[in-house]
């Protein structure tokens, strides 16, 4: 008996089945199984993960092994051809705002971090702010300036992406992703695009996050050094989760599934 | 940071772009808001003279939509004016004419020559800047427009031609030449500016239309300032008139806003004006697709983060509608700027600024505002739905 079960039907939260295995969950991934149209190739084969607040978790995994597909998902920005993620106990795919919710909730730090060319760093970082709670463009710029010197940029607010270093840029697209104070930071390779003394400062930065903010922090990387700083390492091949250094591992996949 | 100067900061990443985008599309609208202005001008100063000159009715011969081709006998002046409703009629005999000086034309485009007797009402409004009007008994006169009169002192400059008060003018096929110019006016009609008057009776010689009129005006005894009943009853007894001499000829009487709708050269005007705006549209809808299309394709990756960040596909929507708004605000005020800066330059060559006055009204530039911006949001459409398409993990894996 398979247990593909697609639970895109369920809009009361956690189905009667699953609950205990969400337990209390701020992210919960409920076998998720993606397959992209223009190949056969199955980016995600039946992977389940749980994220607590405040938790620092690492996905490694060789290239290819579906890292950024699985946190692709869990900031929804795709959808899962089958399974489910539950936030706080409530499914997600069905809902209708997920813009709304991406926006509140998650913040993206992308390894080349798409600041907007045009808009100085105190700028790019009012961005996200459009869509989260109501702010004044006066509020929208304190707070970017508060962010900024969270990251230590004050003195390079007024200054485009193009005058600044990968490592500054990399720090302006964090407070960028802390805009609208989110429970939940996806990160995807943030250090590729580093040397080595940047990506200190940014893993500084990460873990300080984490603690001062309680922020549940996904890191996709390539990195043992990054994994290192993880609490948890995820380790994932062709689709699937192998390896887990959590204490309270998910089940990846059924055997049924994967038949 | 206002979210419109996030769009202001979008435009201006590719200035040049912009600008070009904004000089294509200004030139286009440019010439749409000339031509209504002129189609426009004309018609308000046509029918604010009838206003001012209080004419209920305008009687021109059947068929003749050119205007200054209808022709027919006075014999219908004659018994319109003495219906007991009428109040008092005034006609007038148009026509084009041509000067020439020592024996060669003078080639002023389209001159139109009107003639008028002393209690045409067209005097009531007419200011004369120099010289005299016209009076009963005068012969072989004539009082120029101020149009006229600068088109003729330019051309002085050239060879001796008469422009100025005492000076004398000569028509082209008019036997009895010269003819002296006993003044200079200023008129609320753009075309009577630019033409001239003579009496009555010179008038039709010169027009070969002896005993005949173009047409004429009439006023009707009203029992109200806005009571349209008694017109109704002259207008329909003017149309039931026959002349015993020739009763194929039909008149018919108008009210001015409705002769001025039905006039040809009015009507040519304003659908050459839409020809022309439509035109423009189209092409500057074509000029703001291709920017905006290769703008959004540009911006594939950052629209992708835009949504990664939780922008919702509204408000991508909103950001390219706005920047191809703004593109289209600004080439509507270049376009205006371009209006008025060439519609003065029509008004300095003389075959045509006896049709043109440079005048932009409220009305025009609210009109091609209007539609300049309708432009931007048809243009922004497309591009703006695609950007709206673009699902964020696909955005930005773009390359």
């Amino acid at each position: 008996m398979t247990d593909n079960r697609n639970y895109l039907g369920h809009r009361n939260g956690i189905p009667a089945g699953r609950r205990g295995e969400c337990g209390d969950y701020l992210l919960y991934a409920d076998r998720l199984y993606k397959t992209y149209p223009d190949g056969e190739v199955r980016a995600l084969n039946g992977v389940s993960l749980g994220v607590h607040q405040g938790e620092y978790v690492a996905i490694t995994g060789p290239s290819g092994c579906g890292k950024s597909t699985l946190l692709n998902m869990l900031g929804v920005l795709d959808v899962p051809d089958n399974g489910e993620i539950y936030f706080r106990g409530q499914p997600l795919t069905t809902r209708r705002d997920l813009d709304n919710f991406r926006a509140r909730q998650i913040g993206f730090v992308f390894q080349s971090f798409f600041l907007i060319p045009t808009l100085t760093a105190r700028e790019n970082v009012q961005v996200p702010m459009f869509e989260g709670p109501r702010l004044s463009a006066r509020e929208r710029a304190k707070k970017a300036d508060d962010l900024l010197a969270l990251v230590g940029m004050s003195q390079r607010a007024h200054h485009r992406p193009m005058k600044l270093s990968v490592g500054e840029r990399q720090r302006v697209a964090i407070a960028r992703a802390l805009a609208n104070d989110p429970v939940l930071l996806l990160a995807d390779e943030p250090t590729g695009n580093l040397d080595s003394e940047n990506a200190d400062k940014v893993l500084d930065l990460f873990t300080a996050l984490q603690k001062d903010r309680n922020l549940a922090l996904i890191v996709v990387t390539h990195s043992d050094e990054v994994a290192e700083r993880a609490d948890r390492v995820v380790k994932m091949r062709d689709g699937r989760v192998v390896a887990d250094s959590g204490a309270d591992i998910i089940p990846t996949s059924d055997s049924a599934a994967t038949s | 940071m206002y979210f419109v100067s996030f769009i202001l900061k979008n435009l201006a990443r590719r200035p040049i772009r912009t600008v070009l985008t904004v000089l294509g599309l200004a030139v286009a609208v440019g010439s749409m808001i000339a031509l209504l202005a002129v189609s426009y001008n004309v018609e308000r100063s046509v029918e604010a003279a009838f206003d001012s000159r209080r004419v209920d009715l305008v009687v021109m011969q059947k068929g003749k939509p050119m205007g200054w081709d209808s022709e027919f006998s006075e014999y219908f002046v004659r018994e319109t004016a003495k219906m007991p409703e009428v109040e008092r009629v005034s006609e007038g005999i148009v026509g084009n004419a041509n000067i020439e000086r020592d024996g060669v034309l003078v080639d002023l485009g389209i001159l139109l020559v009107q003639g008028w007797k002393p209690d045409n009402f067209g005097y009531e409004d007419l200011q004369i800047l120099e010289g005299r009007r016209l009076l009963p008994g005068d012969r072989r006169k004539v009082m120029i427009g101020s149009t006229l009169a600068n088109n003729l002192k330019e051309l002085s400059k050239i060879g001796p031609i008469g422009h100025r008060v005492g000076d004398t003018l000569t028509f082209v096929g008019d036997p009895k030449n010269p003819y002296e110019i006993v003044g200079i006016f200023k008129s609320p009609v753009i075309f009577e500016d630019g033409g001239a008057i003579v009496p009555f009776e010179d008038g039709q010689e010169l027009h070969s239309k002896r005993g005949k009129v173009t047409g004429f005006s009439v006023r009707v005894r009203k029992s109200a300032p806005d009571s349209q009943a008694e017109v109704e009853t002259v207008k329909r007894k003017i149309e039931a008139l026959r002349d015993p001499d020739d009763p194929y000829v039909v008149v018919v009487a108008d009210t001015p806003d409705k002769y001025v709708q039905s006039v040809s050269q009015l009507e040519l005007i304003r659908a050459v004006s839409w020809l022309v705006s439509v035109i423009a549209l189209v092409v500057s809808v074509i000029s703001l697709l291709n920017t905006m299309t290769m703008s959004v394709l540009e911006r594939t990756q950052e629209i992708g983060i835009l949504r990664a960040v939780g922008w919702p596909r509204r408000r991508v929507v909103r950001m390219i509608l706005g920047e191809a708004a703004c593109l289209a605000a600004a080439a509507a005020l270049v376009g205006t700027v371009i209006a008025f800066l060439g519609m003065q330059t029509l008004t300095k060559m003389p075959k045509v600024n006896g049709f043109i006055e440079p005048d932009l009204s409220p009305w025009v530039m609210a009109r091609g505002f209007a539609l300049t911006v309708m432009v931007g949001v048809v243009g922004g459409a497309y591009p703006a739905y695609r950007a709206a398409r673009l699902l964020p993990t696909e955005a930005i894996r773009h390359d």
